[in-house]
């Protein structure tokens, strides 16, 4: 047994279990984190409190600055103390949501902040609720924003998530965790290769959605003649 | 139509933005708010359609006090155009226009029928516009659209902040020709605010000059340039007084206080005529580019007489001796 078909024949249905496992983790990840950023940060772009913002912002970026194997273990120890599983699933969605926090929320953020302050004022002047103003004014516009945090998040998320392989939460990790212990190529190659073209598969989907939700009116010129 | 009384607004911290403001604005009478930045001009205007809350008085709309009114009810009533214009960049011209009337639950052929009347009133063909972005036109276009959703819902008052303050001179000078062209036929009340007397002058059949939240003077453009009620007023005219009085001294005027010539030779079918609320510059440009020695003159389609080169630059001159005697 050698060649493609020899190393699709051992470890073929565990890599698509792991990949599995690896988009699993990811998408629980990403819908946790969006549902928590999102409104968090339109609700904080709205407050127009500067001083609750940027703490805010700062402890989502304290987290960003933790390696994020030093996160996975911080996570254990935390949870270890609290007497919470220590492995599995939720310590490693725990890190994964807290490191997808930043990009959502400083593009979500951003996003409904850069709408202009006059268009903001003749929505109001004309008889918009709030309501109206988010939905079909803030939110239309920072969409593709939003979107391009989901995206740069997703990607972030897919290459940490093998680093979840070392507390038992299954996916790709295990794989490459598994070629590493017993220095087997194959296993490398069947933990790293899925992992890769995950993260470039979901770039170019969410890229693509990103820009297919980019309001007409706000492409450019050189866009919009393509 | 609008009624300030007593109104008053003032920020924490001591700031006095409107003073004891009281004034009224008259059914279909352009109503020009004029002042030096900070003078509160804008909070005024703003505080119309509730915007920003007066601090004490009470604000009539319509007979109505509008602080118990439901504030996106009154603003639906009240057309808003802002000299930043603030069009939706993600709507396309026709989807801009069409927002109040969308908020009211307009049947859609009613929208695009409104959008497409509004597109026509401010000079821009429909079909070519319609379905354009804010992005694809140019800043006198996208104010031409500014002014236009204003309109939309054919509101009985609208409310324009400095409106044509971004635009080049040329183009400020055609939209506000065209918009006084309009305000002609659609005889709205309007609540303008400049900064800018000449507009001021041009644009109002009154003018409220303002200075550190305080009314200085009301009074129709020909009274404020002839008059001025007080020291502030005189040194805000300053040096432009002789342009100003040739701006609001009309033709109409200038013809009461000389006899009028005999209307048999006036009787030019088509030739180039004046209108009777031609401004003084307005009958001199004429006079310079027609090249006659007599002008005819216009009202509502009525001749009321003929105007002489010679008894224009005689009145030039009296004006220009007034404005001396008044340095």
């Amino acid at each position: 047994m050698n060649g493609l078909a020899g190393f699709l024949d051992k470890l073929g249905a565990e890599m698509v279990q792991r990949t599995y496992e690896h988009v699993f983790l990811t998408f629980v990840a990403m819908a946790i984190a969006i549902l928590v950023a999102v409104p968090l940060g339109i609700a904080l772009a709205r407050s127009r409190r500067p001083g609750l913002t940027s703490a805010i912002m700062g402890l989502a970026g304290v987290i960003q600055t933790v390696p994020s194997l030093a996160l996975i273990a911080l996570i254990v120890v935390v949870f270890k103390v609290v007497s919470w599983p220590t492995v599995g699933v939720v310590p490693a969605l725990v890190a994964l949501v807290l490191y997808a926090l930043l990009p959502l929320l400083r593009n979500t953020y951003t996003g409904i902040r850069q709408v202009d302050e006059a268009t903001i004022e003749v929505a109001t002047g004309m008889g918009m609720t709030s309501g109206q103003i988010l939905f079909q004014v803030e939110l239309a516009l920072a969409l593709p924003v939003i979107m391009a945090g989901i995206r740069i998040a997703t990607v972030w998320t897919i290459g940490i998530a093998t680093l979840c392989g070392l507390i038992g939460a299954g996916g790709l990790g295990y794989l490459i965790l598994q070629g590493l212990r017993s220095v087997q190529t194959d296993y490398l190659l069947a933990g790293t290769l899925p992992a890769a073209a995950l993260a470039l598969l979901f770039d170019g989907i969410l890229g693509w959605v990103e820009g297919w939700l980019t309001p007409e009116g706000l492409r450019t010129k050189a866009e919009r003649s393509k | 139509m609008i009624v300030f009384d007593h109104v008053c607004k003032s920020y924490p911290g001591g700031v006095d933005a409107v003073r004891d403001l009281t004034l009224e604005v008259n059914e279909g009478e352009t109503l020009v708010l004029l002042g030096t930045s900070g003078c509160g001009k804008t909070t005024t205007l703003k505080m119309v359609n509730r915007l920003i809350e007066p601090t004490s008085g009470h604000i009539r709309v319509r007979g109505a006090d509008i602080m118990p009114q439901d504030p996106i009810d009154l603003r639906r009533s009240i057309g808003y155009a802002i000299q930043d214009i603030g069009l939706f960049p993600h709507m396309t011209v026709g989807e801009n226009i069409g927002v109040v009337p969308r908020l009211l639950r307009w049947p859609r052929e009613e929208v695009a029928e409104r959008v497409d009347r509004l597109l026509t009133m401010v000079g821009l063909d429909p079909a070519d516009f319609r379905d354009r972005f804010p992005v694809q036109l140019s800043g006198g276009q996208q104010q031409r659209i500014g002014v236009a959703r204003a309109l939309a819902a054919d509101p009985p008052i609208v409310l324009m902040d400095e409106p044509f303050g971004a635009l080049d001179p040329i183009t400020r000078e055609r939209l506000q020709d065209e918009f006084i062209e309009l305000e002609s036929e659609i005889r709205k009340t309007v609540l303008f605010v400049t900064h800018d007397i000449f507009e001021a002058v041009k644009m109002g059949d009154r003018v409220a000059l303002l200075d550190e939240g305080a009314l200085q003077q009301l009074a129709t453009p020909s009274e404020l340039v002839e008059s001025p009620a007080n020291e502030f007023v005189d040194q805000f005219l300053g040096q432009h007084r002789f342009q100003l009085s040739l701006l609001t001294r009309t033709v109409k005027t200038l013809m009461a206080e000389l006899p009028s010539q005999d209307l048999a030779s006036a009787e030019a079918p088509s030739g180039p005529r004046l209108r009777a609320r031609s401004s003084l510059v307005e009958a001199l440009n004429m006079f310079k580019t027609t090249n006659r020695e007599s002008l005819p003159v216009y009202e509502s389609g009525r001749c009321l007489g003929v105007l002489q080169k010679g008894q224009l630059l005689y009145m030039i001159t009296q004006v220009l001796g007034e404005a001396g005697e008044g340095q």
